[in-house]
């Protein structure tokens, strides 16, 4: 995105946050439109469709006044999403503009297995400046995702993660029902403290590691890597010291997630899901990050149409769904009771702000043809100054 | 309302407010050095031996946090323990100041370590080479090392393009009392300098290979001269230059040097040394150079071994007086931030220096040094952090 388009974006989603009256006006829903993740427009070679995925480390604001540093495809948070046909010849670019090793997982795809993008099982990492060309056919059909393999823990909360959605001219959940929009949220939890403090620790130790690579230095121990397990186990037998003994990396804790978002952003600046009276909508759930959660929705049932991408032979209907880490699940939400309804985390831990509530994943299903005249505030309300609901609060 | 109903409510509302606002959990920083060795001293042929030597050893606390705008706020409390004749007491309060920063600028104000050196040495104790490596205090009568390092400072730092510093600062160094007297009474400002530094942050330091370090910095001691004819013949300048050079910078099998030259321009009435006033008030020319392998077996240090050498000589006295210093060292790590070290340092005096000192002086010690950084509560990047300087600043 370019500089002048960037700070467009933010001045709309400014305004929307902070002139609520504006919630069904224009300009609020195309800021909108950009809190979910634009498909990636393919090039043709062929009949195999390209795309380029590139990955740098970029700032994300995740409200306004926060910003983080982000490893980022194609520098945005979560990646851009990939829409293909069932079946479609997928080749994927990817190029590592950063100073640390990455990979690509194809999550939930069934990939030849040199593809599926495991550091030191399927392939080498994709070291600092290499790109690495992914092919495979797209299978099987429905939500799925991409995320690093490469420091997993960090690099996923860091923001490697992207839709990735496998469609069907035979779609039996559209047949099933007839929806006319859908969305996608990604989920994810992010310890942003050790986050900073683990990727500085990573690229200093990288700036030494490439170094070293430069000059054709390779030692195994000092890389930690060994050809076999019992290559390593006869290392410690002779006094090596593992990673995990010394503690080579900067934090010594396991993460504590202190900001939860979907589609890279927190309370009060999530996207809102557009609904109206008697539309079915769809909703794509991605949990990309290392926390479960608990999402329900106020005022409806909706069906849970499919587990990980595959459809459930039954739909059922439930008003709060467990999303597990690694997970995706697609709902059918029915416009069936005109309003403005929150869906969030029942964990309310994860509706928090680097602890302050309300935060994280709260967002709303927002009835666009609701009249005015419903969200006007009562006597007090204006009393305060305000105009009408669903208001930015940020501090109850 | 009378006096004691005014206290009573005052003293609530001091107690209420903090409870009822919360606050930011400040960071919180512990740093700890504890450096125990044994002594071997012979001065002029007599040996004397000192079976602990606990002196350097010292703790600092630091609190840290953002402040409403782009500055950060810090306090740090630190107290150490002094040489055992250097008639500071058990325990010295070396560092009590508050810093406020943002990107590009740093204030700082209170008690710490006085500009009068640029860079650091590779020796066991920070003092084990001061004689050359720092600017002698001419206010203090010498009894201690610590008036020489540490002041009440007040110091204005910017940094341009991330490596070039410019520093300007004024400080009381401390004045030793003229008996009767026991303890200073006048904290005024004795002294002001200015610096320019280049140097590269210790992150990059593979991104840049060569030079480390180039620094340049003028102390002035505002002293009472006497006969001086104004104020500005009172300033006792000195001119300090120095270097840190990286011969191989190899992740692995690390080679670096520095050195720091000091110029003292002196008063011409110093002819002779008597003590330390004279000592620090003579025109002299101190060089200090070290030559340093670091061998990083795993990504930490494992082995460190230095050799340093110094001169210093004075120009303008009566007697041809010099001194000179070699000091060699290894230092062995146990394990995290534990090490074994072993150093030997030998000094030589010639001249007037030799009725201060004696002829000369060989020390050898062996001990351990256990030193920890820690700190809880961290909220954000420090200045000089890879994401900071390569991937835009966060305040």
């Amino acid at each position: 995105m370019k500089r002048r388009e960037f700070v467009q974006a933010s001045a709309m989603v400014a305004a929307a946050a902070f002139f609520p009256s504006r919630l069904l006006g224009k300009a609020s829903k195309e800021a909108n439109a950009h809190r979910f993740p634009a498909p990636m427009e393919p090039r043709m070679d062929g009949d195999v469709k390209e795309f380029r995925l590139f990955i740098d480390i970029h700032q994300q604001e995740i409200v306004p006044a926060f910003r983080i540093h982000t490893l980022a495809f194609n520098n945005q948070v979560p990646g851009p999403e990939i829409r293909v046909q069932r079946g479609d010849k997928v080749r994927v670019l990817f190029e590592n503009r950063t100073e640390l090793n990455h990979t690509i997982h194809w999550h939930g795809l069934h990939v030849p297995w040199r593809m599926d993008g495991v550091p030191y099982v399927t392939q080498m990492p994709v070291m600092p400046g290499q790109t690495f060309v992914y092919e495979f056919t797209a299978e099987p059909y429905g939500t799925h995702f991409y995320h690093c393999h490469w420091g997993t823990l960090l690099h996923m909360q860091a923001g490697m993660y992207g839709s990735f959605i496998i469609e069907d001219p035979d779609d039996p959940i559209r047949k099933k029902f007839p929806y006319s929009r859908e969305y996608t949220l990604v989920y994810s939890a992010h310890d942003v403290n050790f986050l900073r403090e683990e990727l500085n620790s990573m690229l200093e130790r990288m700036k030494e590691r490439m170094y070293l690579m430069k000059h054709g230095r390779f030692d195994k121990e000092r890389f930690a890597v060994f050809d076999s397990k019992e290559e390593f186990v006869d290392a410690v037998e002779k006094g090596y010291l593992p990673p995990y003994v010394v503690n080579r990396r900067a934090p010594d804790e396991l993460p504590q997630p202190n900001w939860f978002t979907v589609n890279g952003k927190s309370y009060p600046m999530t996207p809102n899901l557009y609904i109206k009276q008697d539309e079915l909508i769809r909703v794509r759930l991605i949990n990309a990050g290392t926390e479960e959660h608990y999402l329900h929705l106020h005022g409806h049932d909706f069906w849970i149409v499919a587990d990980d991408g595959l459809p459930v032979p039954q739909p059922w209907q439930c008003n709060t769904i467990r999303l597990s880490p690694g997970k995706t699940a697609d709902i059918i939400i029915e416009g069936k009771n005109r309003g403005i309804w929150t869906f969030h985390d029942h964990d309310t831990r994860r509706v928090t702000n680097n602890g302050l509530y309300p935060g994280g994943n709260l967002l709303a299903l927002v009835y666009e043809d609701l009249p005015d005249e419903e969200t006007e505030l009562d006597m007090m309300a204006k009393k305060m100054g305000l105009n009408n609901l669903p208001l930015v609060a940020l501090d109850e | 309302m009378n006096f004691r109903k005014l206290l009573t409510v005052l003293l609530a509302l001091g107690t209420a407010v903090p409870a009822v606002l919360g606050q930011v959990k400040p960071e919180i920083q512990l740093g700890a050095r504890g450096v125990m060795s044994f002594n071997a001293n012979v001065v002029s042929g007599e040996s004397t031996t000192a079976v602990n030597d606990f002196s350097d050893t010292g703790i600092l606390l630091g609190f840290r946090q953002k402040l409403y705008n782009l500055f950060r706020g810090q306090l740090v409390i630190g107290m150490q323990f002094p040489d055992a004749e250097s008639d500071l007491g058990q325990v010295f309060f070396h560092q009590t100041f508050i810093k406020v920063e943002d990107q590009k600028n740093v204030l700082k104000m209170g008690r710490t370590r006085v500009r009068s050196a640029l860079i650091e040495f590779p020796t066991l104790r920070d003092d084990d080479a001061l004689l050359f490596t720092d600017v002698l205090n001419p206010f203090s009568n010498g009894e201690n090392t610590e008036d020489n390092q540490y002041g009440n400072v007040i110091e204005l730092a910017h940094v341009f393009a991330q490596r070039y510093w410019v520093r300007i600062h004024g400080e009381h160094f401390t004045e030793s009392p003229e008996p009767p007297a026991t303890s200073e009474t006048d904290f005024s400002l004795n002294a002001i300098g200015v610096s320019f530094e280049y140097r590269v942050p210790e992150t990059q330091i593979w991104n840049r290979p060569f030079v480390q370090q180039l620094g340049v910095g003028f102390n002035n001691f505002l002293a009472n001269r006497e006969g001086g004819a104004n104020r500005a013949n009172q300033v006792l300048k000195n001119v300090i230059v120095s270097a840190i050079l990286n011969l191989r910078p190899d992740p692995v099998y690390f080679w670096d040097a520095r050195g720091q030259v000091i110029y003292n321009v002196g008063f011409d009435e110093v002819k002779t040394l008597a003590g330390w006033r004279d000592m620090a008030r003579a025109r002299s020319v101190a060089a200090f150079a070290s030559l340093r392998f670091l061998y990083r077996k795993l990504e930490r240090p494992t082995l460190q071994a230095a050799l340093s050498l110094g001169y210093k000589t004075f120009p303008e006295l009566l007697e041809k007086t010099r001194q000179t210093q070699i000091v060699a060292n290894l230092f062995y790590r146990l394990g995290e931030n534990f090490d074994a070290v072993f150093q030997i340092q030998h000094i030589q005096f010639e001249g007037s220096l030799r009725a201060l000192y004696g002829r000369r002086e060989t020390r050898i010690q062996f001990g351990f040094v256990y030193s920890i950084d820690q700190s809880w509560n961290r909220q954000f990047d420090d200045r000089e952090s890879l994401l900071n300087l390569e991937h835009g600043y966060i305040p």
